[in-house]
């Protein structure tokens, strides 16, 4: 058994007096996929937020590896670092390019030369399959492309694990397709990733675990196969039946 | 017919040599606003509270005063400690109205820059600071352009006032060829025109910046 990569330990997370999170505890494996389900309001964004301390978290203890990055003084920016964040709105940087969009985090955060940013940040773009798009500006690039480039930024940035925030909720349906390849080829890469979505299909192929999450909670987790075909609670069972059709 | 094009010829070669202090003086300006301006609007959006109030007391004040003011403030109060020129007493006075108002056109163009952009750059790992210069600013200032335009063509027409301190700008020339010559229409008429001349170059000018730089949303 390897140490996990990721450990969440009761976090709780108020904005003011609204409860969002109510001692949410999850711990991930280095390799492993996980996607979170649940209404939404279920608390699902918070903790992704949680986790990268873009909202750090009001109570409870996460670890990334073996660094408790919620210790005082712990250093966010390196933390946001290592661990990457994919947006339903992709939120690309409206006044670069594709290419200018992967190379600034490498230039800037990363320290790298301009020719050695250039180098790596064309490579993710051709790990994303959009090579040929590196000198377009996000208005010139669909849905799908943006979130492929945002994926890239990402990567670029070498991150330990993955956050995905509704990656394909912004997306027409025809588009949703090319952004869940690119994810699942991650996934066969290696890469450790936590996922919120509504893609039951990806949960189903890709995921090695599924949580459900309800009104700040963990209600249930498990394999795919255990949560779609034989889910222990009722509320899981009515919320799976409900987005299956 | 002649003479008439002689005056004109001296009149313009007279006043013409207040182009360039014309300029400087609104270039100097425009530089120190701008630098306020920018400043200011990133303490006033993303400052500690304390640092917020103090920045829009400094606009509110600055603006509610006329320039002539200030430029008298400047030439006649600051001067008798600091050494300064009529020059630089009016060019700076100017800057300090204009940050003020710079600094309301980029605390806009600030807040105009989706909420988004921000958390993309500090997801990335940017500290706030990169943050705001590397992501924020760059779409900001750009967004900044129209209004920006506008102000600068408001203190190249406010570059007169420093005539009331003696600088030998384009009006003040003018206005020492017409004492002379009693020909005020040809005197005014000249720094008429070149007035128009610049401005109509200025707003040209940024308006091809405003065009080579557009955001594509």
């Amino acid at each position: 058994m390897t140490s996990p990569i990721l450990r969440i330990e009761d976090v709780h997370k108020s904005y003011g007096s609204l409860h969002v999170l109510k001692g949410v505890s999850l711990t991930v494996q280095p390799r492993e996929v996980v996607v979170l389900v649940g209404p939404s309001g279920s608390g699902k964004s918070t903790l992704l937020r949680c986790i990268n301390l873009l909202n750090p978290p009001t109570k409870g203890r996460i670890w990334l590896e073996d660094q408790e990055i919620t210790a005082p003084g712990v250093n966010q920016d390196r933390v946001r670092q290592r661990i990457g964040m994919v947006f339903q709105e992709f939120n690309l940087f409206t006044h670069l390019t594709a290419l200018g969009n992967v190379m600034i985090g490498l230039i800037k955060v990363r320290k790298m030369r301009k020719n050695e940013a250039r180098d790596l940040a064309m490579f993710e773009l051709e790990r994303v399959g959009l090579a040929d798009r590196a000198h377009y500006y996000p208005a010139q690039l669909s849905g799908g492309q943006k979130q492929r480039v945002a994926i890239a930024r990402a990567l670029g940035m070498d991150p330990h694990v993955m956050l995905f925030d509704e990656p394909t909720s912004a997306l027409d349906p025809e588009l949703t397709g090319e952004v869940l390849a690119v994810m699942q080829k991650l996934a066969g890469e290696g890469m450790t990733m936590i996922v919120v979505s509504h893609e039951m299909g990806f949960a189903r192929q890709v995921a090695n675990r599924v949580v459900f999450m309800e009104g700040g909670v963990v209600v249930e987790e498990g394999t795919p196969q255990h949560m779609f075909e034989q889910p222990t609670h009722e509320r899981t069972r009515a919320f799976l039946r409900n987005i299956m059709q | 017919m002649m003479g008439l094009f002689q005056d004109l010829l001296t009149t313009f070669n007279f006043i013409v040599q207040g182009l360039w202090v014309t300029i400087s003086v609104t270039a100097v300006a425009l530089t120190v606003g701008f630098t306020i301006g920018v400043v200011m609007a990133i303490a006033r959006v993303y400052g500690h509270p304390a640092l917020q109030t103090a920045v829009s007391a400094y606009s509110v004040v600055i603006r509610a005063v006329p320039v002539i003011v200030i430029i008298f403030i400047l030439f006649f109060v600051i001067s008798r400690y600091v050494n300064l020129s009529p020059f630089w007493a009016g060019a700076l006075a100017l800057g300090f109205a204009s940050g003020a108002y710079q600094t309301e056109i980029f605390r806009g163009a600030i807040q105009a820059v989706q909420s988004g952009q921000m958390i993309a750059a500090r997801a990335i790992g940017m500290s706030r600071l990169q943050a705001i210069q590397s992501i924020v600013l760059p779409q900001a200032l750009r967004l900044a352009l129209p209004a920006w335009g506008n102000e600068a063509t408001l203190v190249l027409k406010d570059s007169t006032l420093v005539f009331a301190v003696g600088v030998p700008e384009i009006l003040r020339r003018a206005q020492q060829v017409s004492a002379r010559t009693f020909e005020p229409f040809l005197a005014f008429g000249v720094a008429l025109l070149l007035y128009l001349a610049l401005t109509l170059i200025t707003t040209q000018a940024l308006q091809w910046i405003e065009r080579r730089y557009r955001l594509q949303v």
